[in-house]
């Protein structure tokens, strides 16, 4: 089921008026895990299966895990857990991707051989489903929190549909508590979600597929050299559309479950007004960099073993990360972009604090930055999020102004890195190295006699939007969507929140899937 | 923070949502225009899932746009007392949707496929890639797909704000922004809203204004002129493709005969200009007969009859709702007892 449908206006009213009534705390949970349930079959029914199997394995594993005194059981138990976790995610997400590659390689051996085509379903969500299992279970090895008490919270932890599809990926300390004591939302909350649902539908239907995948779709779908006009208006489409979608995906994930009275994290924090690619990070997909901070660059040594192992790490993670991306050398090359990019600011990060004895603010890593856990949570008692303690180096450039950042300073920067990440956008969104290659090419300006391939109007779209995107960002970069509703007249909240509802209701693109959903 | 201020948000953003819908509802109603169902993969999936309903009750129609005009379901209901399941897609050819009825082993039914020759004997991916989008999306539809399906039904069959083709925001951008577009941009021809409006059962038909308008007759006219001079848009294909398309449909139609299944041709009326192309490109002794010799089948060509063969189709490819009637008639006159007669 997806947010943007009929089906979930639907379901999703059902839910608050059976979580509204007055049955008792275990009842709602039962209701609320049903309603996940179903959420998830609605899309494959038989793939409920593996999310079972994931959930019943790792909560009993996880106990024994976090009770198990003998040393070589618990690494046992671990190993049980990570084979079955990401035996599963392998299987599913890399089977056939790990068989091209593994029949390429005997090709280049010079062996024959060529085995049936598998015919794997990916199940929607499972990379981020196995993320939220996995790191409970290293979580309960390391004991690192407590064992969830029951079956139910733990089901309802992995299973809660806000989240289940396409994260934010929760930590247990993140929503485990929500689930202990009896809550329904406030009409704080409930209005609060209501408005965040507008706007993550708002950006996923009238901005990420009205305005900007018909023209990423044609340039990214082109066999034909294009001008390099329409090959950067087809890559801006693509960095405005994969935000819209998945940042979109994250705000209504976040409305929902507010509305129902639980907090989730936030995943994204106007990404495209980072002022460097560590700043980056820090705001797009936040649940993911964290956790791929926590789970692998720290147990990989982290910044803590030298300056080499430090870069080395640092690839490491971004390969990996966007291997989890998808099965595709692409991903792992988008990754690679990414930790290159991370190296080199690194490296002039390290070589300005040698030679200045203050601290260099703009472009502190995000990854080494951090040496120990953190994250947002959520207090159990009062439901309000317990901001992560924000980085030295990004408090130095927060200016103590107004709610909006009008000042100019590090703007460049800001262009700087959203025109690299846009390159990044392009191995990413193209299925082939190939295709990659060819955008690239025209887009630098190799391309003589070719023919244009947009109109003016899906250009002028792609252009007001990806500008309007970026002013927006850059002047709400310190700030939160609901602080900018709270702060604003509510006259003008009312006005800007009914323009965001009309052109959503006439905007009448079909209930397509997110590109998340992919992952 | 004062709570109040998203709920009074929130009331007027209520408020303003239900005046603007409401006032654009009533506008477009006050316009008279008819009610429009989005003629997509959603609804086409729905009519494929009837295509196993009782074959003694049921016939199956696919083809391009020009069946989709040209039957009257309603007459066809009421003269054969069977169903009309039209599955033909504007502006494409057919094969594929042939080709997987031929594949689907539960299919035993009754078909009617309508050739019009451009389409038909055309293996562009351009023809090709709607009817392969559908078929796929009706294979992989989920649960909560067709769900939100019936709700949509349930809303668009009341509302007429809910048109995607005529009165979204893209569409309404797209009819009134009109920007010039750069030497070279490929810029196909808008069809006037009044050309094709689509009924719940897939049925395609020209409003009265279109009828009685030759200015929006020779809109469209001159749309078919710029395809005909345009040539497609795919570079020309390697290989004929009229035997690949004729050994493909023999294939089809051998599957589904050895399952019990019939099939029968019909060639829908075509004029002017239009027609006298087809003709020239087209015609019948290279294309029409060998596709009924090699499928050993019955056909029924509008030339043919003296009711339909003096038709002429105000944009010269598609019959006005009046004649749609007629040639429906004609059409039950000529096909087999099987097709025509309910059990």
């Amino acid at each position: 089921m997806v947010f943007n449908s009929y089906t979930f206006i639907a379901f999703f009213i059902i839910i608050l008026i059976l979580h509204n009534l007055p049955f008792s705390w275990k009842v709602k949970k039962i209701n609320l895990l049903l309603a996940s349930y179903v959420f998830y079959a609605a899309w494959n029914p038989p793939f409920i299966l593996l999310l079972w199997l994931s959930t019943v394995v790792d909560y009993f594993v996880g106990k024994a895990l976090y009770t198990q005194t003998n040393k070589h059981k618990k690494r046992g138990l671990l190993v049980i857990s990570l084979i079955g976790n990401l035996g599963m995610l392998c299987f599913f997400k890399y089977g056939s991707f790990l068989l091209d590659n593994f029949v390429h390689l005997v090709q280049l051996l010079g062996f024959h051989y060529q085995p049936a085509k598998p015919n794997i379903i990916l199940p929607a969500g499972i990379s981020f489903y196995t993320f939220t299992t996995l790191c409970y279970t290293i979580d309960m090895y390391k004991k690192e929190s407590r064992p969830v008490r029951s079956l139910l919270d733990f089901s309802l932890f992995v299973t809660f549909f806000p989240h289940l599809v396409a994260g934010p990926i929760v930590r247990p300390p993140q929503l485990v508590p929500q689930f202990e004591t009896p809550r329904t939302a406030s009409r704080k909350q409930l209005m609060e979600g209501l408005f965040l649902l507008s706007v993550g539908l708002f950006m996923k239907v009238v901005l990420a597929d009205g305005m900007l995948a018909d023209p990423a779709d044609a340039v990214f779908n082109s066999k034909d050299v294009l001008p390099g006009l329409d090959a950067w208006a087809g890559s801006l489409a693509f960095a405005g559309q994969i935000f819209f979608d998945f940042a979109g995906y994250s705000t209504c994930a976040i409305g929902v479950a507010l509305c129902l009275g639980f907090v989730l994290p936030q995943n994204f924090r106007f990404p495209y007004a980072a002022t460097s690619l560590s700043d980056f990070w820090r705001r797009w997909h936040i649940t993911l960099s964290s956790w791929l901070r926590d789970y692998l660059y720290i147990p990989l040594g982290g910044n803590r073993q030298g300056r080499w192992r430090t870069y080395l790490n640092l690839m490491i993670t971004m390969l990996l990360g966007g291997l989890w991306h998808g099965a595709n050398w692409t991903f792992v090359a988008w990754g690679g972009l990414h930790g290159l990019y991370l190296w080199v600011e690194k490296f002039f990060r390290d070589r300005k604090e040698k030679a200045s004895p203050m601290p260099v603010t703009t472009t502190a890593l995000v990854l080494p930055a951090y040496g120990r856990k953190t994250g947002v949570f959520v207090s159990g008692t009062t439901g309000e999020l317990i901001e992560e303690p924000v980085p030295h180096a990004a408090l130095k450039v927060m200016p103590q102004q107004g709610i909006f950042n009008t000042r100019l300073k590090g703007l460049p920067y800001a262009l700087l890195v959203f025109f690299l990440v846009n390159i990044t956008w392009v191995f990413f969104r193209a299925g082939t190295f190939a295709q990659a290659g060819h955008l690239l090419t025209s887009m630098f300006g190799f391309s003589h006699g070719a023919h244009p391939l947009l109109k003016t109007l899906p250009m002028v779209k792609v252009g007001v939007v990806v500008v309007l995107l970026l002013m927006t960002q850059w002047l709400l970069r310190n700030t939160k969507l609901t602080d900018v509703a709270y702060r604003l007249p509510w006259w003008l909240t009312g006005l800007i929140w009914s323009l965001m509802v009309i052109l959503l209701i006439l905007s009448q693109e079909s209930s397509g899937s997110f590109i998340y959903f992919q992952f | 923070m004062p709570e109040k201020t998203l709920s009074r948000a929130a009331m007027l953003m209520a408020l303003l949502v239900l005046a603007v819908i409401g006032s654009w509802e009533l506008y477009l109603r006050w316009t008279g225009l008819p009610l429009d169902y989005d003629d997509g993969k959603e609804l086409w999936s729905d009519k494929r899932a009837k295509v196993y309903d009782d074959p003694g009750k049921t016939t199956v129609f696919i083809g391009s746009s020009r069946i989709k005009f040209d039957l009257d379901i309603d007459t066809w209901k009421k003269m054969t007392g069977r169903e009309a399941v039209q599955l033909s897609i504007v502006g494409s050819t057919p094969m594929p949707i042939l080709r997987d009825l031929g594949n689907d082993t539960n299919f035993r039914g009754k078909l009617v496929v309508d050739v019009t020759e451009p389409l038909f004997f055309n293996n562009d991916s351009a023809e090709v890639q709607k009817p392969d989008l559908y078929v796929a999306y009706y294979k992989h539809r989920t649960p909560a797909q067709r769900a939100s399906f019936e709700l949509n039904h349930l809303l668009e069959s009341r509302l007429l704000f809910l048109d995607q083709e005529s009165f979204s925001l893209n569409a309404e951008l797209d009819k009134k922004v009109k920007l010039p577009n750069r030497p070279g941009v490929f810029v196909f021809p808008d069809f006037p809203d009044d050309f094709g409006r689509t009924t719940f059962q897939r049925q395609s038909y020209m409003t009265d204004k279109f009828v009685a308008d030759t200015t929006l007759q020779h809109q469209v006219q001159n749309i078919w002129l710029f395809l005909m001079h345009s040539g497609g848009h795919d570079a020309a294909p390697k290989e004929d493709p009229v035997p690949i398309v004729l050994r493909s449909v023999q294939n089809a139609v051998n599957k589904i005969r050895a399952r019990g299944g019939e099939v029968v041709f019909t060639r829908t009326p075509s004029s002017g200009p239009f027609r006298a192309g087809e003709e020239h490109v087209f015609p019948r002794a290279a294309m029409w007969d060998p596709l009924l010799a090699m499928t050993h089948s019955t056909g029924f060509y509008f030339a043919d009859n003296p009711a339909t063969a003096h038709f002429t189709c105000p944009e010269w490819s598609h019959l006005s709702p009046s004649d749609a009637t007629l040639y429906t008639k004609a059409l039950i006159n000529e096909l087999p007892p099987s097709f025509v007669t309910s059990k």
